[in-house]
């Protein structure tokens, strides 16, 4: 097959594949766009369209501070976990045993935090730091840097490791090669890495809806539970809610996507 | 160069151990221990009573076997879906681009949401497929009406929700791969098979090795679904582990000695699974060489 038709295939492939794995997001989208009456219609889409979703959610919760609580939560979970991770993830990768580290950290990953949350809501109290976004931060952080860990030490082990011993042979020190040498190839993995910390703490229910319930402390996932709970859920509302709360994620994973390239890739060092 | 890395690379993650993994299981371990309650926890020793009310208990026993189950299927079909899919959109470009991005939604859709839609989507009077079962002929069609389905129906949307993870991980690690081999591989007239043994394979394995056990993990956390669209149902047919903790814990007065000790027991099983998982890949990475 000549490359241009075979690009031509990959395309449409993926196309294909993208619309279908998009049909339950374009439904929140069609869901969002009727009145109560028309959510079970037996469609994809509306028979009768409305904006008023969009507007009424307002009212219903306080969408504005749970954005902006949601938002101020997973950007400083996802920094606080890489800044944690990165260091980590270059000794477990290169270390003599580190992997033992990574074992460790995989098991705290392991526990279903339903009932190790009742533990942590004590020691959160004891700091002050229950109904605070600083306290969801700091947990949903440390909760990731498990994650973040494992995906930065395959990117690690990538790079040769005749590059920092070359660079401690010009004089640095290994954490110097590490931060000169290592650092400015693992920017895929550290933007991986930081994105996948960002979904997955913008996502968090659980954390939130225990250790934050008040009204200016709670999330976007906490204000989506709280539909579920009328005896006639506005699902357009929710629906509302939800999107706009994935779309700033997916203009933010849009920007991201331009630095989940680099490294070796652009052939920086040779 | 191992030897000279320093300690202290490592302590905040440590630090972060001894808050999330040594202190909670103190706890844990602590209140599978005793009578236990939500309000009164810790009241008083009880033995190994705990362990086996959580070994009778008629929902929480097959569920580990369930979780389990369905953490190993979720888990081949994700990181090869998702392997497959970074490679195809590699294929076209160095851009992960609107495309990739829009792939990732389902990752970024709050599973409240994401359960939500699906159950209106599948919903057999009403739903959003509804009419176009009804045209192919499956007109009252309900995907969540038999056990079997029903496990298959969840697991199709948990691989739906985090096939985008192993995606963005792929593609990443793709872009690792040193282009001039690549180059060589093609000059030395290798397939395109071959070539994606020889030399992408192994540049990628420690990430995607990574993606997996994440993915084991993730397969066996699954919870907020089974809450919003089956409720463990019909029978016990999608009552998988998280989820019958969680129903252990609000049994009666909040019976969280019980919930503990099938946590613990719980624990040991994705343990015992991740280690197999994280043997082979150890083994495999040493056969790299990486």
């Amino acid at each position: 097959m000549n490359t241009s038709r075979r690009l031509w295939a990959v395309r449409i492939a993926l196309a294909v594949i993208a619309i279908a794995a998009l049909i339950p997001v374009g439904y929140l989208l069609s869901l969002s766009l009727r009145p109560p009456d028309d959510v079970l219609n037996s469609r994809l889409w509306p028979t009768e369209w409305t904006l008023t979703n969009f507007t009424k959610v307002f009212d219903t919760i306080a969408l504005g501070t749970m954005l902006r609580n949601s938002w101020v939560i997973a950007v400083g979970a996802a920094l606080l976990a890489v800044v944690i991770a990165t260091p980590a993830a270059y000794f477990t990768a290169r270390r003599y045993r580190g992997e033992r580290l990574l074992t460790a950290l995989l098991a705290s990953y392991c526990a279903p935090p339903i009932v190790a949350i009742i533990p942590l809501f004590f020691l959160l109290r004891y700091a002050g730091l229950t109904n605070n976004l600083l306290g969801l931060v700091v947990v949903n952080g440390i909760a990731n840097v498990p994650v973040a860990v494992w995906l930065l030490d395959g990117f690690v082990r990538r790079i040769p490791v005749e590059i920092e011993e070359a660079a401690v042979i010009d004089g640095l020190s290994v954490v110097g090669a590490f931060r000169k040498a290592v650092l400015p190839l693992l920017w895929p993995g550290v933007v991986a890495a930081l994105l996948v910390v960002f979904f997955l703490s913008y996502n968090d229910f659980l954390f939130a809806v225990y250790l934050a319930v008040t009204k200016e402390s709670q999330t976007l996932t906490v204000g989506l539970s709280l539909f579920q709970g009328d005896r006639n859920v506005q699902f357009g509302q929710q629906a509302a809610a939800g999107l706009l709360g994935i779309a700033p994620v997916y203009v933010l994973a849009l920007a991201a996507q331009r630095y989940l390239v680099g490294g070796l890739a652009t052939g920086a060092t040779k | 160069m191992s030897r000279r890395v320093p300690l202290w690379l490592a302590l905040p993650a440590v630090a972060g151990l001894l808050l999330f993994l040594v202190y909670p299981t103190g706890y844990l371990i602590a209140l599978a221990l005793t009578h236990s309650s939500l309000a009164h926890p810790l009241r008083s020793f009880s033995g190994a009573d705990n362990f086996s009310s959580a070994l009778s208990s008629a929902a929480f026993v097959p569920s580990l076997a369930r979780s389990t189950v369905f953490a190993v299927l979720a888990t081949v079909a994700t990181t090869t879906l998702g392997l497959a899919l970074a490679v195809l959109l590699r294929a076209r470009g160095t851009k992960f681009g609107v495309v990739g991005a829009l792939l990732l939604l389902p990752l970024v859709t709050a599973p409240v949401l994401i359960g939500v839609a699906w159950k209106l989507l599948l919903a057999p009077v009403g739903g959003g497929f509804a009419q176009a079962f009804s045209a192919i002929g499956l007109g009252g069609f309900n995907p969540l009406g038999s056990g079997v389905a029903a496990f298959l129906v969840i697991l199709l949307i948990h691989v739906w929700q985090w096939t985008p993870f192993a995606v963005l991980i792929s593609f990443a690690a793709l872009g690792v791969v040193r282009p001039e081999l690549l180059e060589s591989a093609r000059i030395d007239g290798a397939g395109t098979w071959k070539t994606f043994t020889t030399v992408v394979w192994p540049a990628i394995a420690p990430t995607q090795w990574a993606v997996a056990v994440l993915e084991l993990v993730f397969g066996y956390k699954v919870f907020d679904l089974i809450v919003v669209i089956t409720a463990g149902g019909p029978g016990f047919a999608t009552t998988l582990s998280p989820y019958a903790i969680y129903q252990t814990g609000l049994r009666g007065s909040f019976d969280m000695g019980t919930a503990a000790a099938q946590t613990l027991i719980f624990a040991v099983v994705v343990g015992a699974v991740a280690t197999i998982v994280t043997a082979a890949r150890a083994r495999a990475l040493k056969a790299e060489g990486s």
